[in-house]
């Protein structure tokens, strides 16, 4: 047989095979089971809420809140600088850029840990990086950073660091909830992040 | 040990964003690439402004069978690699599309490509092999750049315009990326055959015996 024939077959055999595969089985899973399973058990992807408090008070660039709970629960009240992610919304495409960071550390809580781990299960799963919790979540925040009190009678150094940092964030979580809602819409909405995009072209 | 980490877990392309390479490796990997391209078109015979302009009389059809097979390779290959897990489609890079800018850049480059007897990447391979006519491309080619760079702020609309993001044709026709595949290798079979009875039919054996 001529070779051109045999080259023209093979292409068009390679085409019709390519036609009915899935397209882009890279949004599947890609995490393996095993990995998945140390990456979870280790405590690293935990971020206390004393330690998401200082990021929020020297405004750290580095790092992206996500709130993971529904639009009314973020508009009664929300960590500042964190953008809303209802959960049930978490795979929409529109969030890709939020996700899609890899030099930025996205922490996500909800009112306890539930639904954050479950996200932080699955983003990690599909292949996106940087992905913490916020360990307790909102129910956290609010037992240690809104209603924690010093009791002791001489306070240290380390003591007083803390208790400030917990004073600073309350101050600033009171402040910005406390905003009529069209303000607060605008503060969120810069916060949005666009994706990481590789660069390139040819001439 | 980070990065080999990364790779056993994360082996999955694009390599540059998976790995987060340094630039200084990002420019290694492209001097590497560029070397196999620039002697891959070297020895395809891209040097030659004739073999180039062959395409345009039809008594060569190389530029035709090497490129359409380039991108049916890139975009068979890309589809397998993702398919098998080893490529995230969705971070590779897709050119935004400025259909006006496309459609005189077309213009303006098929004009030059069939005066000059060169595209601007051929004209550096030729370059390389001291060919005189490519040294004379490339400075018009650097000096086209250089007024184009100018003038922007005068012709920023004409270029700009009918902005359409990164676009891909088969989201444009509505069918699937496989789909698409299929069609662009049919169209690349056919063309392959009809560039074979172009080339007995247009022959120039004067030129194609030096080539």
């Amino acid at each position: 047989m001529d070779a051109r024939i045999k080259y023209s077959v093979l292409l068009v055999g390679i085409g019709i095979i390519i036609a009915f595969l899935p397209f882009n089985t890279a949004e599947t899973f890609r995490v393996k089971s095993n990995i998945l399973l140390s990456r979870s058990a280790s405590e690293d992807i935990y971020y206390s809420v004393d330690q998401v408090a200082r990021m929020m008070n020297n405004e750290d660039s580095t790092v992206q809140i996500i709130d993971l709970r529904s639009t009314t629960q973020f508009k009664e009240c929300n960590i500042p600088s964190s953008v809303n992610i209802p959960y049930p919304d978490l795979l929409n495409p529109i969030w890709e850029g939020t996700f899609n960071q890899r030099k930025i550390k996205k922490i996500f809580y909800g009112n306890d840990d539930q639904t954050s781990t479950y996200s932080w299960t699955i983003l990690t799963g599909l292949g996106y990086q940087n992905n913490f919790i916020l360990k307790g979540g909102l129910n956290e925040w609010f037992k240690t950073i809104l209603y924690s009190k010093f009791n002791g009678i001489k306070i240290s150094p380390v003591e007083n660091a803390l208790f400030e940092n917990r004073y600073n964030a309350r101050k600033t979580f009171t402040q910005i909830n406390s905003l009529p809602d069209s303000l607060k819409t605008k503060f969120f909405s810069s916060k949005r992040l666009k994706q990481s995009k590789l660069d390139g072209g040819c001439e | 040990m980070d990065l080999i980490r990364t790779f056993i877990t994360q082996s999955m392309g694009p390599i540059s964003i998976t790995f987060e390479f340094s630039e200084w490796i990002n420019l290694l990997i492209a001097f590497l690439i560029g070397i196999g391209f620039g002697y891959s078109l070297e020895q395809a015979g891209f040097s030659s402004s004739r073999k180039l302009a062959g395409m345009f009389y039809g008594y060569d059809t190389t530029v035709l069978k090497v490129f359409f097979t380039a991108a049916i390779v890139a975009l068979a290959g890309s589809q397998l690699l993702s398919f098998f897990g080893l490529l995230n489609l969705k971070e590779v890079f897709v050119n935004p599309f400025y259909v006006n800018a496309s459609i005189l850049g077309g213009i303006i480059m098929g004009a030059g490509f069939i005066m000059g007897g060169y595209c601007p990447g051929t004209s550096i391979s030729a370059l390389s092999i001291g060919k005189i006519d490519a040294m004379i491309f490339m400075t018009g080619g650097l000096v086209g750049a250089f007024l184009f760079a100018e003038t922007f702020p005068l012709i920023q609309s004409v270029a700009n315009d009918n902005f359409k993001g990164p676009m891909r044709i088969d989201e444009w026709f509505g069918v699937s990326p496989g789909v698409f595949t299929l069609l662009l290798i049919l169209a690349a079979v056919a063309l392959f055959w009809i560039a074979e009875l172009a080339e007995k039919k247009f022959s120039r054996p004067d030129i194609t015996s030096d080539l």
